[in-house]
């Protein structure tokens, strides 16, 4: 739980929404208006905040704050 | 103009600042980074309460407080921020004059110098303008400030007047300027993420080899530079440095296309940096004889966050885009494989450009003063427009000056106009490129992009033979 409510604070400074009113269904780009260089900017930033290691084909698939709470949540536990 | 100066904390320059610091050394004087801009409103002016407004912008936007130190042997500086400029804002009154004679003497003041150490990089005047137009002219050093940041500046000094003219809602603080440079810093100097970065450049290397410089005037440019060094196999073109005069070149293209082109990005989910890209490196492809490695420079802003909006400070950086697309690949499929490089670039823009050119400098041993590209593209979303609900009504005149020294053979800045159009500004060595040079690049542009998002399964060869 401390680790999503990081991760949605780290969301919330690239957006508008605040992180209690995200849901993992909203799309990073059509609802929370993430660039391409936001939402790539936002991945080095988790990279360096969870200190883990992002396959870029991977992340390029991520479209919704689950799929990326998902991701996340694997490459922490490996 | 005092300041104070007590217990000042001396920063390295961030990549970005290093650029623009880099081309000063080069090419051996700061006006290659000059910006200047112009904001007015077609409306009386407190100018008393606009003087009281831009002094308080001083305050509250730090990137306007920073000076450099003097270069050291090697030419390198260190920034620190003043806590306090008490410094005069003029006011010049030019409304006597026809609005193109203000606007080229303003362009007149945009070729001037900030020269000297431990001075204030950034000047402000007061304008009464032709026509009724009332605003402020601005003088910076690209160090100091992007393009975007001064968007966020000029809003901002205008949210400020309006508060105290109307009593509209005082604007919201402003990011701290220094707090955002260390960290920037601070993820510069980290060691995974740099070794990821790098790597990342090197790999590219690794799988393409050498790039090849591709001209707006054709192939004859590299074989001038071929024939100057005496190597047939010569990839890159020399950099002008002496004659660095530039001309400006601006088509407007209506709100019915720019929004065809919009359109187009949307339902395929592409950026326009993306697809302007395209157009470019089709056009080079088209006059290098169908060359299928392209590169062109392409400027980030590296605004994500809301403390990187509204920080000001130079953010905006440029990393070469190369592709390798063959001419039977389709349109569509060209632009998805210049944004997969793209989102690449843009998850490794922390690295400094600078460090890339040493490696290729390194492994390709190629002269000094040579480059790989001719073309430098900016896209800006964001309109110059003061945009404030209290001024929606009032006409507006704003333009950028160029700094009258191109440090790059051709630089296109595409943005969008107040109408829905856009603006496609080609700045243009002029030892080199002639106004119909721009006129070709930008009838091609069109006529390859139009025809692109008309047949997106149309292949990039049978376009260039089409056009």
């Amino acid at each position: 739980m401390k680790q999503e409510m990081q991760f949605k604070t780290i969301v919330a400074q690239y957006c508008e929404v605040k992180p209690e009113e995200m849901t993992n269904e909203m799309r990073f780009r059509e609802d929370l208006g993430f660039s391409s260089l936001d939402f790539m900017s936002f991945l080095g930033e988790l990279e360096d905040t969870f200190d883990v290691e992002l396959e870029e084909e991977d992340a390029l698939q991520v479209v919704t704050i689950g799929e990326a709470l998902e991701l996340l949540d694997r490459l922490v536990e490996e | 103009m005092s300041t104070g100066t007590s217990a000042k904390e001396y920063y390295p320059l961030t990549a970005a600042q290093k650029m623009h610091h880099k081309w000063i050394l080069d090419y051996k004087t700061q006006q290659v980074s000059g910006v200047s801009v112009v904001a007015s409103l077609q409306a009386p002016l407190d100018f008393g309460l606009l003087k009281k407004c831009i002094e308080l912008e001083f305050q509250r936007y730090g990137c306007m407080r920073i000076r450099f130190t003097k270069p050291d042997a090697k030419g390198e500086v260190k920034q620190y921020i003043v806590a306090k400029e008490t410094r005069d804002i003029p006011i010049r009154d030019l409304s006597g004059m026809s609005m193109q004679d203000a606007d080229n003497l303003m362009q007149q003041w945009a070729y001037e110098t900030f020269d000297g150490d431990d001075i204030p990089m950034c000047d402000v005047t007061m304008m009464r303008l032709p026509e009724g137009y009332n605003g402020f002219f601005i003088h910076m050093d690209h160090r100091l400030i992007d393009s975007c940041g001064i968007v966020v500046m000029i809003n901002d000094v205008m949210q400020l007047y309006t508060h105290f003219r109307f009593g509209s809602a005082y604007p919201s603080d402003l990011a701290d300027f220094e707090m955002v440079l260390e960290k920037d810093l601070k993820r510069a100097n980290n060691e995974k993420r740099f070794a990821k970065d790098k790597k990342f450049w090197d790999d590219q290397l690794d799988a393409l080899g050498e790039p090849l410089y591709s001209d707006i005037q054709g192939p004859s440019v590299l074989e001038e530079a071929r024939k100057k060094h005496g190597n047939k196999k010569l990839r890159a073109a020399d950099i002008e440095l002496k004659e660095l005069f530039v001309a400006v070149k601006d088509y407007v293209l209506e709100p019915e296309p720019t929004r065809n082109l919009m359109d187009f990005c949307m339902n395929h989910q592409l950026s326009m940096t993306n697809l302007l890209l395209l157009g470019i490196r089709t056009y080079l492809s088209k006059v290098n004889d169908g060359q299928e490695d392209i590169t062109i420079e392409n400027f980030i802003s590296r605004r994500s966050t809301h403390d990187e909006w509204t920080s000001g400070g130079s953010r905006t950086i440029m990393f070469p885009c190369r592709t390798v697309i063959s001419a039977d690949t389709d349109f569509l499929s060209a632009a998805y494989e210049i944004q997969n490089i793209q989102n690449k670039i843009y998850m490794h823009s922390n690295y400094d450009p600078a460090l890339i050119e040493e490696e290729m400098r390194k492994r390709y041993h190629t002269p000094e003063h040579t480059t790989y590209e001719s073309c430098y593209l900016t896209y800006q979303p964001m309109p110059v427009k003061l945009d404030n609900p209290h001024l929606a009504n009032i006409s507006q005149h704003s333009k950028w000056f160029a700094n009258g020294a191109a440090t790059k053979k051709m630089y296109l800045t595409v943005s969008h106009t107040p109408e829905g159009g856009m603006n496609f500004s080609y700045h243009y060595q002029t030892v080199h490129l002639e106004e119909h040079d721009m006129e070709l690049l930008y009838y091609y542009m069109m006529r390859i992009l139009f025809k692109g998002i008309a047949e997106p399964d149309m292949s990039i060869g049978e376009i260039m033979e089409s056009i």
